[in-house]
């Protein structure tokens, strides 16, 4: 007996009773829902009638014979059919197959054409997902006809040899999610913790909204606000539409302030008032700050995350705060030393201090220039005193000196990009 | 003035308003591509033939044209999928993939319709269509592979103003608008052969499987939110009432002109004489510019959407911002698409009308398959959601999809029966 079977293969095909008389025939698959790297099949649904179907779920412990022919146990007498479809929570012809599953090795979307089982000690494993082309023929039912025809014309074609398999160790179903999220599951997050959030967001932009939104819900918080913030602004919409009021305002407070703005300012006016409303007050007020400044000017563009420490402190103060927010997702090159007013006093890097002695006033370290924008100075400014002075942020001061905010440099090029793509587009 | 300005910036019809112009485009492009070159050819037809006595047909067609094409756009919103995608999910892979050959085969015939009609406009001004018709291929390649085509959708909605030509054409025609009333509300059906062949026909060109793939897609594409549906709705049921509308000033135009002379539409020149009460003299110069508008503009948009469908529901790579080598599949469609739909237009004696009614008669054979797949989907509540069809809407939608039915079945029936009576 083969070792491997495809799903193809088996589906349509008779069920005999013990008796060997024809029961019905086998039209899906039923998975256990447990946190296996490969989900074994629980039982196996079985139909008869062709207009009027009746449905039946069979175990897979009381098949004799498992593969092309299928064989119960029982006799003919001791099964009953249903009229109405039958309600699984995880099953191969409706989850899987034509469906499309996330491969996390290649890292991108795929649709499945057929499925590969296995079959050991009288169990059925889902071991791999035909992707290929070889698997779509199959399905038509033209395998025989085609294989024939390219053995004739190239007989050492690569359709003939490579199947295009993909481990189910290697993929994550999608459409789980849509009534139950399945993808709570260890097994899954795994699965998925191997993709960087930047690849993860990208793979998202393939999805629809429940793809999305069930992929998106099986994420740590840690890894949902990094891939949120790489994903376009309007995915970043879409998908914070479908969110709750409290998770929507959760990952708004917790991405960083000048993300937050520029969704905010992209919006409806209610919606992003009742989310702020549900921040934490502090955050809040920063964010309706922001909010008043043009998108473009450095009050739109800078973030209010930063490191900074009072007049007072050591090199050893600031070495610790880099430390302690080292998860942080803004810059934490960069420290500023305020004042009781949170004016700046100065700007030190840990360029800077890394090399000087714990006990050293951190303010002995500070560049020997103030260097520093308004709050409405514009883009190509910022982008011109960034360059100028080759650092990697600057401090966004208002008219009193108080510190504001400050802006970093991909937040510039990210403005500048789409500015030279609006003026490229022109010329087209 | 500045604060006028403002006032009016934060005034809620204004927001509205915007918000329609983000929207639209979908049924409104859908909507013109509909009235490609086979569109023009069969309204004008059917006016000068049959002078104002199949004008009633447009009320039927208007009401299933919007039913067909809110049930798409509802369905893109409520799924964020295209339709191959979803007929292949819930369909399995072999109703898909014998739905995608005949898409691909209708739509190449529909391509090739489109550049006969690039061919015959440019024929009135003396441009051989040896040179035109390639020329047009190139420039619909390149418009997708350049990634202009957004850019360039505009500059064809624009263009599509050439409407307009027919509606005052049609007023200063000064057609008998008592009858036109007349026979509207109380038509003289003929059911005579060619009558009823021209009246399927009418239906046919107006709703054509592409559009319910094209709609769909495009609407998924540009990311309506479930808010704005409303907005969605406003584009998609206003440009299913233009389509008709034009329709209905181009079938007046032809029948006050050219079926009040007696005159019968041999080719396009003949054609033109509908827009004499307006241009004049310069009216086959107006005509054929229109005709060649429509036709590229819809044969810039069949090939794009036939690959992307096909590329969908076969769960092939797709997308114009890939390179050929990650999308192979898709790029060649394309080019087969455009090469010989282009290419067979300058066989000389191809039999080019033979190949649209086969065009026609793919078109009645899909469109039921599709038209049912499409119901059933959108009445699948674990698939629409809250956007699952009502009860009402149903009765109305199952009834439309009937009618349409047995009109597309009875006109494949004739074209196989009576291939010759047929325009």
């Amino acid at each position: 007996m083969r070792l491997f079977i495809y799903l193809s293969e088996m589906l349509g095909r008779k069920v005999c009773d013990s008796n060997g008389r024809v029961i019905g025939r086998l039209t899906d698959v039923s998975m256990r829902l447990a946190d296996e790297v490969f989900p074994r099949a629980e039982s196996l649904i079985i139909s008869r009638g062709f207009i009027v179907k009746q449905y039946m779920s069979v175990a897979i412990e009381s098949f004799e014979r498992l593969g092309k022919n299928l064989k119960i146990k029982k006799d003919a007498g001791q099964v009953n059919f249903k009229p109405e479809k039958l309600r699984v929570d995880f099953s191969l012809c409706r989850d899987i197959l034509d469906q499309q599953v996330v491969d996390t090795h290649d890292q991108k979307v795929v649709r499945v054409n057929d499925v590969h089982l296995l079959r050991v000690d009288n169990q059925i494993y889902l071991a791999h997902v035909d992707v290929g082309l070889r698997g779509l023929v199959r399905r038509l039912g033209w395998q025989k006809f085609i294989d024939a025809i390219v053995k004739m014309i190239v007989p050492d074609s690569p359709y003939l040899k490579e199947e295009e398999l993909i481990s189910w160790r290697n993929s994550q179903a999608l459409t789980l999610g849509r009534n139950k999220n399945v993808l709570r599951f260890n097994e899954a997050k795994r699965k998925l913790a191997r993709i960087p959030p930047t690849q993860l967001a990208e793979i998202m932009e393939d999805l629809d909204i429940f793809e999305k939104l069930s992929l998106f819900k099986s994420f740590t918080f840690d890894l949902q606000k990094k891939v949120f913030t790489d994903l376009a602004p309007q995915e970043k919409e879409e998908l914070i539409d479908q969110l709750t009021d409290r998770e929507a305002a959760d990952l708004i407070e917790n991405i960083p302030s000048d993300e937050a703005v520029d969704l905010l300012a992209d919006i409806p006016k209610e919606k992003s008032a009742k989310w702020l409303r549900l921040i934490h007050s502090a955050t809040s007020k920063q964010l309706r700050k922001l909010l008043g400044f043009a998108q473009d000017s450095a009050g739109g563009l800078m973030t209010t995350e930063y490191l900074y420490l009072k007049r007072d402190a050591l090199v050893g103060d600031a070495m610790a705060k880099i430390k302690k927010f080292v998860d942080y997702p803004g810059n934490i090159f960069h420290v500023y030393i305020v004042d009781d007013e949170h004016k700046l006093l100065g700007a030190t890097s840990l360029r800077r201090f890394i090399n000087e002695d714990d006990k050293k006033p951190l303010i002995e370290t500070c560049y020997p220039k103030r260097i520093f924008v308004r709050t409405d100075d514009d883009v190509e400014e910022i982008a011109l005193l960034l360059e100028k002075y080759k650092f990697s942020s600057i401090p966004v001061l208002d008219e009193n000196d108080v510190l504001q905010g400050v802006i970093t440099t991909d937040d510039v090029l990210e403005e500048l990009i789409s500015l030279a793509w609006t003026k490229y587009k022109d010329q087209l | 003035m500045n604060k006028l300005l403002q006032k009016i910036q934060e005034s809620k019809p204004y927001r509205n308003l915007l918000i329609f112009f983000a929207i639209m485009g979908p049924g409104i492009i859908t909507a013109n591509v509909d009235n490609d070159a086979g569109g023009i050819a069969t309204y004008s037809l059917a006016g000068a033939h049959y002078g104002y006595t199949l004008i009633w047909s447009l009320i039927p067609i208007t009401i299933a044209l919007v039913i067909v094409m809110e049930m798409c756009a509802r369905m893109a919103v409520a799924t964020g999928k295209g339709l191959a995608d979803l007929i292949r999910e819930n369909y399995g892979v072999k109703i898909t993939f014998y739905m995608m050959v005949a898409l691909f085969f209708v739509n190449l015939t529909n391509v090739m319709a489109e550049f006969a009609g690039v061919a015959a406009s440019l024929e009135i001004f003396g441009i051989s269509k040896y040179i035109s018709v390639p020329l047009a291929g190139l420039f619909v390649w390149m418009l997708v592979v350049k990634g202009t085509y957004r850019s360039v959708e505009k500059v064809f909605l624009f263009a599509c103003l050439f409407y307009v030509a027919y509606i005052i054409s049609g007023v200063i025609a000064k057609p008998d608008w008592k009858e036109v009333f007349q026979q509207t509300i109380n038509p003289q059906i003929d059911w005579s052969l060619d009558y009823t062949v021209m009246l399927v026909g009418l239906v046919g060109t107006t709703i054509a499987p592409w559009m319910t793939f094209y709609l769909q897609s495009s609407t998924v594409e540009k990311g309506v939110a479930v808010e704005d549906y409303d907005h969605l709705r406003l584009d998609v049921v206003g440009g299913s009432i233009i389509a008709p509308i034009v329709a209905f000033f181009i079938i007046v135009a032809c029948a006050a002109t050219l079926h009040k002379a007696g005159i019968t539409i041999h080719s396009a020149k003949e054609a033109a004489l509908a827009l004499k009460p307006l241009a004049g003299n310069y009216a086959t110069i107006l005509f054929s510019g229109g005709l060649f508008i429509a036709s590229i503009f819809a044969a810039s948009i069949l090939p794009i959407s036939t690959a992307y469908s096909v590329c969908e529901g076969m769960g092939w790579d797709a997308g114009v911002d890939k390179r050929t080598e990650e999308a192979p599949q898709f790029f060649w469609l394309y080019a087969v698409m455009i090469i010989i739909g282009a290419g067979v237009v300058l066989i000389p004696n191809f039999p080019l009308l033979k190949m649209m009614y086969l065009s026609q008669v793919g078109n009645g054979i899909l469109l039921p398959i599709v038209l049912v797949l499409m119901v059933r989907l959108s009445n699948d509540r674990d698939i629409m959601g809250e956007f699952t069809n009502s009860r009402w809407l149903n009765i109305v939608t199952w009834i439309t999809v009937s009618v349409i039915i047995v009109l597309t079945l009875f006109m494949v029936g004739f074209l196989f029966l009576f291939p010759n009576t047929v325009i």
